[in-house]
């Protein structure tokens, strides 16, 4: 487990300091062609939330509290945590015009402009009104969030794959496994190493021996 | 859900051949220089119909060189449907043997992959689908780890090292103290001319460097410590319930 983690932390690509982060994705061209590398812009005081305690996700309903649609709800498409920002489908939208062409005058869209945590509230799921949401724990010992006002636990929002994909809806295919040769359990510990293992199993035996050699 | 995401249908990157017990027969052989010549013009050749008609080879099938090839059917696609790569969580529960003959299929679809990547490169075309490629890489990756972990616990019962190789921490020329890995040598230390060149000690002069070096990584470190105090202070400023917060703690 260790090692696992130690390299998984260590293979995040790193933004450059002060790098000051918008509604679009680190790597895409528009990212690129808004945040060039060498720009600098005015430092941007953000509250620090940590990982824990973070509760919007993408998917879930919120409530607008303040601004041009205050009070309507909608459901989060974006979240950006580097700046604590969600943005909400369809509300506090400003219009605007893209793809502009030699040819074609642009389209004119409405566009969404994303909103900070303190602005938005979660909405309790039966009442539909927004409250106060804490991280708990249920007797299973699962941590869920739960309604201040109501007690009632708001489940977390589907997590749908980047790449579109369905699990329920999958069909194999010639080169994947089954389900159940995938979770199939045939690893029995053993005093063995790998090598040793393998060597065995293939009728591998060594009968050279190493020659002598210092380690210093 | 995790229970509901584990049970449900996701593919996973593995030949029939896994389920069946025993090596593959016939692997291509290594190669006399006169028949790889003759096959390079036919692999060049068949090549060619990477992205429009089927091509029957005859030759290539024999030696095993189809392997450096997809599917047929799939020649001409501008996508290939393809699964998830192999989980962590999944692999650990997998026996040596498994592990071993998941890596080579895994290794033969990543030549696959590479050869149609390179293919496409010349052809000037987009790859069909290369996140296969990722998710390939990610297993294999996985698949090392996998046998890393467990031959450290394994050390670390037996032994009490966690580390492959012992070391020691040793003193350079220029007065630092790192971690030096001891290396595999043929010949013991005293005959060693090139390993006696090197000094692991440092002469009294040093010591002034040492000392500035200290005072250095001290100011750095101080500097460092006031910048984080600053901005701490900075930030409760700007939002005091984070100081309430911080008191209250």
């Amino acid at each position: 487990m260790r090692l696992s983690a130690l390299l998984s932390l260590a293979a995040r690509p790193k933004l450059p300091k002060g790098y000051r982060h918008g509604t679009w994705r680190p790597g895409t061209a528009a990212e690129r062609l808004r945040n060039p590398p060498g720009q600098r812009r005015k430092k941007i005081f953000v509250e620090p939330i940590s990982r824990e305690d973070w509760k919007v996700f993408r998917g879930d309903t919120v409530q607008v509290l303040f601004g041009k649609d205050s009070g309507k709800q909608g459901m989060v498409t974006q979240v950006v945590r580097a700046r604590n920002w969600v943005v909400v489908e369809g509300l506090n939208t400003h219009y605007r015009y893209v793809n502009r062409d030699a040819k074609y005058s642009s389209t004119y869209i409405a566009s969404e402009a994303p909103l900070l945590l303190n602005q938005i509230s979660l909405v309790d799921p039966e009442d539909r009104k927004p409250t106060e949401v804490d991280w708990r724990y249920t007797e299973e010992g699962e941590r869920v969030r739960v309604s201040l006002r109501t007690g009632r636990i708001i489940p977390l929002p589907l997590r749908q794959r980047r790449d579109g994909i369905v699990p329920e809806q999958w069909i194999d295919g010639p080169k994947d496994t089954s389900v159940d040769d995938a979770l199939d359990k045939t690893y029995t510990p053993s005093l063995k190493t790998f090598e040793e293992e393998i060597m065995d199993a293939m009728g591998i035996v060594e009968t050279r021996r190493a020659k002598k050699s210092y380690w210093y | 859900m995790a229970a509901a995401r584990a049970v449900a249908a996701l593919g996973r990157r593995l030949e029939g051949a896994l389920r069946l017990s025993g090596a593959r027969p016939g692997l291509v052989a290594a190669g006399l220089p006169g028949l790889m010549q003759n096959l390079c013009h036919r692999i060049l050749a068949q090549a060619e119909p990477l992205c429009h008609a089927r091509f029957l080879h005859t030759t290539l099938p024999q030696k095993g060189l189809e392997e450096f090839f997809d599917d047929p059917k799939n020649w001409g696609e501008k996508t290939v449907k393809s699964g998830d790569a192999w989980n962590i969580k999944q692999l650990r529960a997998k026996s040596s043997q498994d592990l071993h003959k998941l890596w080579y299929v895994l290794l033969k679809e990543k030549n696959m992959l590479l050869t149609l990547e390179q293919e496409s490169k010349r052809q000037q075309k987009p790859m069909p689908s290369p996140e296969r490629l990722e998710k390939v890489q990610k297993s294999m990756k996985n698949i090392d780890l996998v046998v890393r972990e467990r031959e450290i616990a394994l050390r670390l019962l037996q032994t009490g090292h966690e580390k492959p190789v012992p070391g020691e921490w040793r003193n350079d020329f220029l007065g630092r103290t790192y971690w030096y890995s001891y290396k595999e040598w043929p010949i013991p230390w005293y005959l060693n001319k090139k390993y006696q060149k090197r000094k692991f000690y440092y002469l009294p002069h040093v010591n002034r460097f040492i000392r500035l070096r200290l005072e250095k990584y001290l100011r750095l470190r101080n500097r460092r410590q006031n910048l984080e105090k600053k901005k701490r202070k900075l930030l409760e400023k700007k939002f005091p319930h984070l100081a309430v917060k911080s008191q209250s703690q």
